[in-house]
């Protein structure tokens, strides 16, 4: 298997066939037919039993939906047993057995990726892994939605052939693409790249390319790294606060300073 | 037990009664039936009131303990025992909270195992563990105080001071964790209440939440058992929680200036109105109140400024973890009435327990003297006989607790009965097929066109039973929207109440249900024998009619359509291999249509994914 494998997604050769999907479905064992979807379901198409969708967009536009694999994720970053991982390859994966079912990533995924099985009494948080454990194993040399497309609208390679293989495009017909390759930068990169004739920002729930070169997860890392030393400084302000009165009570009964007036006690209401 | 204690017990046992009956549906049937969740709503009010909320409320525990002990105020150590025992229970309710909100509720003790420190929430629950302890070894002494065990009481006693530091010390790191959890989320948070001091932010309030719900909960107690308050007391906290207010107005109003996101307050949006209604109950009102010494002197005004104060933090906890990001998500979220049912039924339920460690553990020594002197008088209070229902009633303690019984077994059924056993899903009505030779179906609009005229060359025109597999009765070719009336749910097609109407009444019965044995659908005779000529098709598709339900559209055209579809793929006097692929049919909107078939019909591998 190669090392950080990398999907790029050409919006423009897409024509919406749902080959990807049916062998995704296929693949992962997944059932043909969807359930109902929920009252309040993402508008995408992705859920728990579809990891990957075709996301039909104004002007035919047909964009792939599936997990972004990000360089840094912030769905592993905050799982509090870590039932998601990075893998070493690159894909990130899960692993139902240590899940708690927090939804914790649900809610961190900048993309809406991470899909629940609600009506389940043992439910399982649902995702596109990239075909992670066929890909190692060497069963597969390509993920599955990458070999059943008929349009070479997805491409699977490393990410830096990826990016180069975007570059090049792009610049061979400036006209066509816009000059931006989705993934690159945004929340410290994606393993899923996009070029586009169209803006594909709706792919994130906010602008991603305010969130340029910036991963999530040094937002809540820049405070968590702070809880030794205020755990330490709480205890140690505390424990001295408690001296210092204690000390100057015990003075006072002995006489030794003179009662505080009034005023420094807190002053009373009656 | 004075008649004010009766009635709200009476009111939380029926609450209690609700939520156990939605606690069967949930771990039966799971999340998917009790809430309203969903995958663009993950956290909804589980979090935002019973973990969010409890855990702020539940601060008191600490703020009052760091008061008395560690800066000495003698004259609040009243507060301390029913401050500790509300943060025991509080974070008691908060861990039975999380067990309904987990999907996998039996894996809640994975954090002590399963490590990921870079997560707050991982933090939070080792926080609420470690807390959860502390708090019991400091309010164990209340227990023990009349027992046989001196010596673990006194040890105890003497643990107190480090107990109290260690458990400030805990939830300075919590209480700001949870600030900390909502960081991620920028993308989802509205910048009227993100920022990168949400811990800091967290911190403080959770203090002054910590402190209107002491003074909100000495308040209550003092009402329900008639006792007068602590006014001193009670006044003393008034002035603490009006800085620490005053201080969280003024970090919160320079945080939103200092980053420039102040004018997004007066804007027009539902954010910038909800914005003010938690400034305003959060802080506006009590601070205002609290500072008026008439105010802070009078109980009710004490009161009424605790319990706004205890409503406005709440909302902001409900607000950061849910309501303040619809703006991102545009999905509308009110939560499902199960879901308040296990919000108040456990808050319910702990108060329950709260009051009975007041009645009978020296938390505040008066109450339970009063208590006992309240049992006492009991004694010498003779049997009452009711003329109405002719028996003798016996004292008021089981009376009341058989009425608390009665209760709770109503609101149980009452629960039962209302909670919807289904998931919730989208009703998604399908409309009826458009055109004349190509007919345009499914949903959205135009995905499938179906070349009706060909379909009929092909099949043989005295042949329509093979799709049109049923007919209203005196209809033919009735359209599969007739039955088939949403793209995902199934369709009652039978009308009991009609047929007993036609069919002359109750004497009919047995036209249909045999005459013994229980008269159910399973046991009635087939729409068949009856309708036989009127409304069955003579087809291969459905020979018998035995459904009373039809399914939802997609799964009823997938099976009729593919069916054959697949069988002439395989046909090769038909010539078109690809038949059955998804493409043949779905070939999505203008301008792709032609191309994608092209494509699916390029691609040679004929290996069926169906």
């Amino acid at each position: 298997m190669i090392t950080d494998p990398c999907i790029l997604n050409d919006v423009t050769r897409c024509i919406g066939c749902e080959e990807c999907v049916a062998a995704c479905k296929k693949i992962n064992g997944l059932p043909a037919e969807d359930p109902p979807p929920r009252v309040g379901h993402s508008k995408d198409g992705l859920s728990a039993t579809r990891w990957t969708s075709i996301f039909r967009r104004p002007g035919g536009v047909n964009v792939r939906k599936q997990c972004r694999h990000c360089l840094e994720p912030a769905c592993v970053s905050v799982c509090p047993v870590g039932a998601l991982q990075k893998t070493p390859e690159g894909p990130v994966i899960y692993d139902k057995s240590v899940c708690m079912g927090c939804r914790y990533c649900m809610m961190a995924c900048p993309y809406g990726i991470p899909h629940y099985e609600w009506s389940s009494v043992n439910p399982s948080i649902r995702k596109c892994i990239l075909c992670h454990e066929k890909l190692k194993s060497g069963e597969i040399d390509r993920p599955a939605c990458v070999t059943a497309c008929p349009k070479e609208a997805t491409l699977f390679g490393s990410r830096e052939a990826m990016l180069a293989e975007a570059r090049r495009r792009i610049e061979a017909q400036p006209g066509k693409y816009l000059p931006h390759i989705w993934g690159e930068h945004e929340f410290g990169g994606t393993s899923v790249l996009y070029i586009s004739n169209v803006d594909l920002s709706f792919l994130a729930w906010e602008d991603p390319e305010a969130f340029e070169n910036e991963p999530l997860p040094e937002r809540t890392w820049n405070a968590l790294r702070k809880v030794p030393y205020e755990f330490l400084g709480m205890g140690a302000f505390m424990t001295a606060a408690w001296w210092i009165i204690d000390r100057r009570m015990r003075l006072e009964r002995e006489g030794t300073v003179p009662p505080p007036s009034s005023e420094e006690k807190g002053g009373t209401d009656e | 037990m004075t008649r004010r204690v009766q009635i709200t017990k009476g009111i939380l046992w029926f609450i209690t009664g609700l939520a156990a009956a939605v606690t069967i549906v949930r771990f039966t049937r799971g999340l998917g039936a009790t809430t309203v969740l969903s995958d663009t709503t993950p956290w909804g009010l589980w979090v935002g009131f019973d973990v969010m909320g409890g855990v702020a409320l539940a601060a008191g525990g600490f703020v009052i303990g760091a008061i008395a002990h560690v800066f000495r105020r003698e004259r609040y150590h009243h507060a301390v025992r029913p401050a500790i025992l509300t943060a025991l229970l509080g974070y008691a309710a908060v861990a039975v909270g999380l067990l309904y909100d987990l999907g996998l509720p039996w894996n809640i003790w994975h954090p002590i195992v399963f490590w990921n420190p870079r997560s707050p929430l991982f933090e939070v629950a080792w926080c609420v563990m470690l807390y959860l302890t502390v708090l019991f070894l400091e309010f164990l002494p209340v227990f023990l105080e009349r027992t046989r065990f001196k010596g673990l009481y006194r040890t105890l006693l003497k643990a107190q001071l480090p107990l109290i530091i260690l458990g400030i010390s805990i939830s300075t790191l919590h209480q700001s964790s949870l600030g900390t959890l909502l960081l991620i989320m920028p993308f989802r948070l509205h910048p009227l209440w993100y920022t990168p001091h949400l811990p800091e932010l967290f911190f403080v309030s959770a203090i002054c939440l910590g402190l209107v719900m002491v003074i909100f909960e000495s308040s209550v107690t003092a009402w329900l058992y008639e006792r007068r308050p602590h006014t001193a007391m009670l006044s003393g906290l008034a002035r603490f929680a009006a800085g620490a207010i005053a201080f969280y107005l003024a970090f919160r109003f320079f945080d939103l200036w200092h980053r420039g996101n102040l004018h997004l307050a007066f804007e027009n949006t539902f954010e910038a109105r909800l914005f003010w209604v938690e400034i305003a109950m959060s802080a506006l009102i009590p601070l205002v109140l609290f500072l008026v010494p008439r105010v802070r002197r009078s109980h009710t005004g004490v009161f009424v400024a605790a319990a706004l104060g205890v409503m406005g933090f709440l909302l902001n906890r409900i607000d950061a973890s849910g309501l303040a990001q619809v703006w991102a998500t545009g999905t509308d979220y009110f939560p499902a009435w199960t879901e308040f049912a296990v919000s108040f039924g456990i808050v319910s339920f702990f108060a329950l327990i709260y009051l009975f460690i007041q009645e009978h553990f020296p938390v505040e020594k008066e109450i339970v003297d009063e208590e006992e002197k309240w049992r006492q008088r009991q004694l010498f209070v003779l049997p009452r006989f009711d003329r109405l229902s002719q028996v003798w009633l016996g004292d008021r303690t089981f009376a009341s607790r058989r009425v608390y019984s009665l209760l709770f077994v109503v609101a149980l059924v009452l629960g039962l009965t209302l909670t919807p056993w289904q998931p919730l899903v989208e009703a998604s009505p399908v409309q009826r097929a458009r055109g004349g030779e190509v007919l345009r179906v499914g949903f959205p609009l135009g995905t499938v066109q179906f070349p009706h005229a060909e379909h009929v060359e092909r099949i043989g025109k005295d042949r329509c039973g093979v799709c049109h597999h049923l007919h209203r009765p005196g209809d033919v070719g009735t359209p599969c929207t007739e039955c088939h009336a949403d793209l995902y749910l199934p369709t009652r097609i039978f009308d009991h109440v009609a047929h007993v109407r036609v069919l002359d009444g109750n004497r009919s019965c047995a036209r249909c249900h045999p005459a013994e044995g229980p008269r159910e659908a399973a046991t009635a005779a087939k729409c068949s024998a009856c309708h036989e000529k009127d409304m069955m098709a003579a087809n291969e598709v459905v020979t018998r009619f035995e459904r009373t339900d039809a399914p939802g559209y997609r799964e009823s055209a997938h099976a009729l359509c593919i069916a054959c579809h697949r069988k002439e793929a395989e046909n090769p006097d038909v010539g078109k291999p690809d038949l059955f692929r998804c493409a043949t049919c779905h070939r999505g909107v203008e301008p792709h249509g032609e191309a994608v078939l092209e494509a699916s019909l390029a691609t040679a591998e004929c290996t069926p994914h169906r």
